[in-house]
């Protein structure tokens, strides 16, 4: 199914991104947006996307956001979701992160994810910076 | 297939496959993550709903750790599964919100479990903490509010324990 204009997929995705993908990002105005279309192996047995699926993809965009926000690699310490609404299997689902404040070794981080009619989760989590030595072989 | 799976996931004693698809055409999201077991214990015990899973290379980050979104997506079930069982619900409870701190990492061939408290059932909400740990090392600690919809709702999907493939292999 066609993937909205801008986006290009992170090919460089492995293991647990890689075996429930493939995910998508944009870049724009310095900002990342990431994208996934649903499919039947995201749903619950509701049939809507699995709470856990959708989770995982605000966590990713969010770390991004730090990435893309001021420059560091970060990884999660701690992550409250709100579930605002279903996400729709099918439907072209976005997430996205700011940075609302950070320090030298932690940032702040608001998320959110959302598809084409309504709100679907909202986020709230901090991410411990890692140093600016650490090299880091792939990023996904 | 489903014992050479048992075979490579040596699940402890007790553990059984859920199978989260039975009668189902296409798997999934909790089929599709990886193989996932359920213990039950004695009742009122820590241990009479245990949750496990073997990490795998393809449940992991491109550091060789256990994915966070593995993590939470096993968290999630834990609360919403072994929350309502511990409760006596047979229904599809979905998830309010959740909280979740990574405190420590898991890395492949670990054997992780995840256990539930019931901290508040209300008539319409759930709510439970929940640990994911690996041995004695809390990984990941969890809290969650869940829905209990009206009515019957709907049942928990297909999950049920696969207990005839457990006899099959054991003999």
């Amino acid at each position: 199914m066609a993937i909205p204009p801008g986006f290009r997929e992170l090919t460089e995705a492995m293991g647990f991104a890689a075996a429930n993908g493939p995910w998508f990002e944009k870049i724009e105005d310095g900002r990342a947006i990431r994208g996934f279309r649903p499919g039947p192996q995201h749903a619950n047995a509701l049939g809507i996307v699995h709470g856990g699926m959708l989770a995982a993809f605000l966590d990713s965009a969010m770390g991004t956001a730090v990435f893309h926000g001021i420059g560091r690699r970060a990884v999660t310490l701690k992550l409250s979701i709100d579930y605002l609404g279903p996400g729709r299997v099918g439907d072209w689902l976005q997430a996205e992160g700011q940075v609302i404040a950070h320090d030298e070794n932690v940032a702040q981080v608001r998320g959110r994810l959302y598809g084409p009619r309504h709100d679907v989760l909202a986020g709230l989590g901090v991410f411990s910076l890692l140093s600016r030595k650490r090299v880091i072989r792939t990023r996904s | 297939m489903q014992q050479e799976v048992l075979a490579e996931d040596r699940p402890p004693q007790g553990f059984i496959r859920i199978d989260f698809d039975r009668d189902r055409r296409q798997t999934t999201f909790n089929g599709h993550i990886g193989t996932l077991y359920a213990k039950r214990g004695e009742k009122g015990t820590a241990d009479e709903f245990v949750l496990g899973f073997r990490v795998h290379p393809h449940m992991c980050n491109p550091a060789g750790g256990l994915h966070g979104g593995m993590m939470m997506t096993v968290a999630d079930l834990v609360g919403t599964m072994g929350g309502g069982t511990l409760v006596g619900l047979r229904k599809f409870l979905p998830t309010v919100s959740m909280t979740f701190d990574f405190v420590a990492p898991a890395k492949v061939g670990d054997w992780v479990e995840g256990r539930c408290e019931v901290v508040r059932q209300t008539r319409s909400l759930l709510f439970t903490s929940i640990y994911l740990t690996v041995g004695e090392q809390k990984i990941v600690r969890a809290s969650q509010v869940a829905k209990i919809p009206t009515g019957d709702g709907q049942a928990f999907g297909k999950a049920r324990l696969a207990r005839e493939e457990h006899a099959a292999a054991r003999s």
